[in-house]
C-alpha cells in the first residue's frame, strides 16, 4: 500500500523506533555497516521511512473534500526538515541499504493510466521527471545502480519535490482570492499558477506532476518554481481545465 | 473546598448516550460537547451535523441522594451538508464547536458551527397555546365572520411541553479555511470565528458584516508555515482574546491597540528541548487547543503529549507542564502513519481552577490536580463501568513486567480517542465523548 514493490509491515516501523532508541555503540557487529553508527542509520531509515509518508499523505487526498490546512502545512514542514536534515548530512551518509520508500507515485484517480515511478517501471526511460541520472552529490551511487533505482533522494531532488508539493498543498485553496484575477494566462504564468490549482482539486493534477511523459530529465538545478511548474503541467490538460472554466 | 482525593474515583452515572448501538454510523460521531454557563444545559455536536441538548433534571427533596441527571431536552439538525460550487468541493455538516451565551431570559441562545458558518440558535420552551379564537376554530378552520354571535377573549391554555430550537442568525462567508474555534465575547455583544489563517470579529446581531481581526497569511502562500489552531477570548477583559499556532506558540492580542491585532502584546513559548528534537517535534508542538482558566490569571495548552498551564505574566516558559501519554513519544513515527498523530485533543479546566482535564486513546482521559499534583487514568467505557460503580484507575505499563489490571501501548486502541469533553461550571460533573457514545460522570455523593 505505502511502496510500490516495498513491503513494509507495522512491525518493521517499531523496529525502527526501538533501534531510534537504543544507543548506537555496537555499530561494528553490524554486517551492513561500515561507517555510521546503528543508532545513526536508523535515524537514517526512519529519516527516509517519513520521507516516503509524508509524500504519499501528501499525493493521498479524497476527490471533493477540502485538505486540511493544517495537515499539509505540519507535513510539508516535516518534509523540509527532511530536506535540510539531507542537506546538512551531505555526501557519503546515502546507505545502499535503505529502501527508496519514494516509489509514492500512487495513482489512486486515474486507474487508467499506468503508474509509473522511479523504483518500479524498470527499463522505463521517460517517467523520471525528478529523478536526474546525475546528482552532484552522489557519484558513486549512480554509477553502480541504474537510475530507476532511487537511492536516499539527493537533497536537490528533495527541493523539487518540495516545491511542487507546496504549490499542491496550499493553492487549492486560492480560489476564493484569486479566481476572478487573469485566468487567461494565469496557467502559464509561473506565479498565478495558483488559479489553475484553486479549481483543481478535482483534478489530479498531483498525478500528472509525476506521471507526465512529457517531461524529460532535467537537472536539479532549476528547482524555481517557475520552469518547475511550467515543465511538468501538460499543456493539453491545461487547455481542458481552461475550457471548462471559461465554458468556452 | 474538596480536596482531589475525593473525586478518585468518580461514581459512574447511567450514560445518557445519544445513539448506543455497537455500530454506529459516522454521523453519529460526537464533534463537540459543552455545558452552559449555569451548568443546567449540556450540548453535543456531532458529524451528522445535529446538536443534541440535555437538561439536567432538578433534584427532587424525596430523593436528596439522587443528584439530577440528565436527559434529553431538545435535538435538532443545525447544520446541513453543503456543496461549493466554486471550488467543487463539499463543506461537512460536521460540528465543530458549540459556544454558549450566558442566559438572559427565558429562552437559551447557543453558537454552533461547522467549517464554514457560525448559527445562532435559539431554545425556547412552550407549554401554553391560545385557545378560543372567535375567527377560527378548534381545528384550526376559518370560521364564517356571520355566524359568529358573541365574542370572547382567548385564553392560555396549557399543553405538553414543546422545546424548539430556531436558527436566529447566520454568520456566514467570512471564512475561506476552515473554522476551529469560535468564542464569545465577556461583553456578550460580540464573537470571534476562527480559521486556519484568519480571526474574524462579529456582532451578535449583525450577520452580513464581520471584521478580520487576525490575518496570518502571507503574501505568497508558498511561505506559509504555521497556521492558527485555536483562539479564545480572555474570560474577564473583553478587548483579549489569545490565539495558538501549529509551531507551538500563543500569542496574546489587545483589540484596542489596532484594527488588525497584527502585534501580538504577549508571545507565549518554550524554547524546544534539543535532546528530544525529531522528525516530529514540531507536529507534537502543534497546539490543539487553547483555554483561559475561570478566573483569567492562566492560559492551558494542549499539544499531541502534554498540557501546559501558563501564566500570562510569564512568557517565556510554562508554569507547568502534564505529561498525558508520554508512553507514545516512541511510537511517534507509527502513529505518524496512522495519522493519530494530527488528533486534536482538547483540554479544560474545573469550575475552581484546580483541576485539568484532557483526553487519551483506549477511551482514557486524564486528571491532573495542580495543587496536589495527583493525576489519575479514568476509562471512559461501558464494560468497565457498571451502574453506581465507582470509575477504577487506569493505568498504562510502559515496558518491564505488566502487572495485572495494567495494560501495555502495545494494546491500546487508537481507535477509541477522547477528543472532547467539558466541565460544569461549579460543580464536579463531566461529560465525555467516546466516538459516538457520551459519558456523564458526577463525584460521589456522600
Amino acid at each position: 500500500m505505502l511502496g510500490c514493490g516495498v513491503k513494509r509491515k507495522w512491525s518493521c516501523l517499531e523496529e525502527l523506533e526501538v533501534e531510534a532508541e537504543q544507543d548506537g555503540d555496537e555499530g561494528g557487529e553490524d554486517e551492513l555497516l561500515v561507517g555510521p553508527s546503528r543508532s545513526e542509520m536508523s535515524r537514517l531509515q526512519q529519516r527516509q521511512v517519513v520521507l516516503g509518508l509524508c509524500l504519499e499523505k501528501l499525493q493521498r487526498y479524497q476527490v471533493g473534500m477540502e485538505l486540511s490546512l493544517r495537515r499539509s502545512v505540519l507535513l510539508i514542514n516535516t518534509l523540509r526538515q527532511i530536506q535540510e536534515d539531507m542537506r546538512s548530512d551531505g555526501v557519503g551518509t546515502c546507505s545502499p541499504d535503505v529502501h527508496p520508500d519514494s516509489c509514492i507515485l500512487r495513482d489512486d484517480f486515474r486507474e487508467d493510466m499506468p503508474v509509473t515511478c522511479p523504483g518500479c517501471a524498470e527499463g522505463d526511460g521517460d517517467n523520471l521527471s525528478l529523478s536526474p541520472p546525475a546528482s552532484p552529490e552522489s557519484p558513486s551511487q549512480e554509477a553502480n545502480s541504474p537510475p530507476d533505482q532511487q537511492k536516499p533522494l539527493p537533497a536537490a531532488t528533495v527541493s523539487a519535490f518540495s516545491d511542487a508539493v507546496n504549490a499542491m498543498g496550499y493553492l487549492s485553496d486560492f480560489a476564493l482570492d484569486d479566481i476572478f484575477e487573469d485566468i487567461d494566462t494565469s496557467m502559464y504564468e509561473t506565479s498565478d499558477l495558483t488559479s489553475a490549482w484553486a479549481s483543481g482539486s478535482l483534478w489530479p493534477v498531483s498525478v500528472s506532476l509525476w506521471a507526465d511523459e512529457d517531461v524529460k530529465m532535467r537537472p536539479p538545478a532549476h528547482s524555481s518554481p517557475g520552469s518547475l511548474q511550467s515543465c511538468l503541467m501538460d499543456l493539453n490538460e491545461l487547455d481542458h481545465i481552461m475550457e471548462i472554466l471559461v465554458k468556452s | 473546598m474538596k480536596c482531589f482525593s475525593r473525586y478518585l474515583p468518580y461514581l459512574f452515572r447511567p450514560p445518557s448516550t445519544i445513539l448506543s448501538s455497537t455500530c454506529h454510523t459516522e454521523a453519529d460521531i460526537i464533534s463537540t460537547v459543552e455545558f452552559n454557563s449555569s451548568g443546567e444545559l449540556l450540548a453535543t455536536g456531532d458529524k451528522g451535523g445535529r446538536v443534541v441538548v440535555f437538561q439536567r433534571e432538578q433534584e427532587s427533596k424525596s430523593q436528596p441522594q439522587r443528584r439530577g441527571e440528565y436527559n434529553v431536552y431538545s435535538t435538532f439538525q443545525s447544520h446541513e451538508p453543503e456543496f461549493d460550487y466554486l471550488k467543487s468541493l463539499e463543506i461537512e455538516e460536521k460540528i465543530n464547536k458549540i459556544k454558549w451565551l450566558p442566559q438572559q431570559n427565558a429562552a437559551y441562545f447557543l453558537l454552533s458551527t461547522n467549517d464554514k458558518t457560525v448559527k445562532l440558535w435559539k431554545i425556547s420552551e412552550r407549554d401554553k397555546r391560545p385557545e378560543g379564537y372567535n375567527l377560527k376554530d378548534e381545528d384550526g378552520r376559518i370560521k364564517d365572520p356571520s355566524t359568529i354571535t358573541s365574542l370572547r377573549v382567548p385564553v392560555l391554555q396549557p399543553m405538553d411541553l414543546m422545546v424548539e430550537a430556531t436558527a436566529r442568525r447566520v454568520f456566514s462567508n467570512a471564512h475561506t479555511y476552515h473554522i476551529n474555534s469560535i468564542s464569545v465575547n465577556s461583553d456578550l455583544q460580540t464573537f470571534i470565528s476562527t480559521d486556519d489563517l484568519r480571526v474574524n470579529l462579529w456582532n451578535l446581531e449583525i450577520t452580513d458584516r464581520s471584521f478580520n481581526i487576525v490575518d496570518i497569511k502571507p503574501a505568497n502562500m508558498e511561505e506559509l508555515t504555521e497556521v492558527i489552531t485555536s483562539a479564545e477570548f480572555h474570560p474577564q477583559q473583553c478587548h483579549t482574546f489569545a490565539y495558538s499556532s501549529s509551531k507551538g506558540s500563543i500569542r496574546l492580542c489587545d483589540m484596542r491597540q489596532a484594527a488588525l491585532c497584527d502585534k501580538h502584546c504577549k508571545y507565549f513559548e518554550e524554547p524546544e528541548d534539543p535532546s528530544t528534537r525529531s522528525f516530529f517535534s514540531e507536529i507534537i508542538s502543534s497546539i490543539s487547543d487553547v483555554k483561559f482558566s475561570h478566573n483569567g490569571r492562566y492560559l492551558m495548552t494542549r499539544d499531541y503529549l502534554t498540557v501546559k498551564v501558563w501564566d500570562l505574566q510569564m512568557e517565556n516558559k510554562p508554569l507547568e507542564t502534564y505529561q498525558v501519554h508520554d508512553y507514545l513519544r516512541g511510537k511517534l513515527c507509527s502513529l505518524y502513519e496512522n495519522d493519530c498523530i494530527f488528533d486534536k485533543f482538547e483540554c479544560v479546566w474545573n469550575g475552581s481552577d484546580s483541576v485539568i482535564m484532557t483526553g487519551s486513546y483506549n477511551n482514557f482521559f486524564r486528571m491532573f490536580d495542580r495543587n496536589t499534583k495527583r493525576d489519575v487514568t479514568l476509562e471512559a467505557s461501558r464494560e468497565n463501568s457498571k451502574p453506581r460503580a465507582i470509575l477504577k484507575p487506569r493505568k498504562v505499563c510502559v515496558g518491564g513486567k505488566r502487572r495485572k489490571d495494567e495494560i501495555s501501548v502495545d494494546s491500546l486502541d487508537f481507535s477509541k480517542k477522547i477528543l472532547h469533553t467539558t466541565w460544569h461550571p461549579h460543580e464536579n460533573i463531566i461529560a465525555v465523548a467516546a466516538t459516538n457514545n457520551l459519558y456523564i460522570f458526577q463525584d460521589k455523593v456522600n
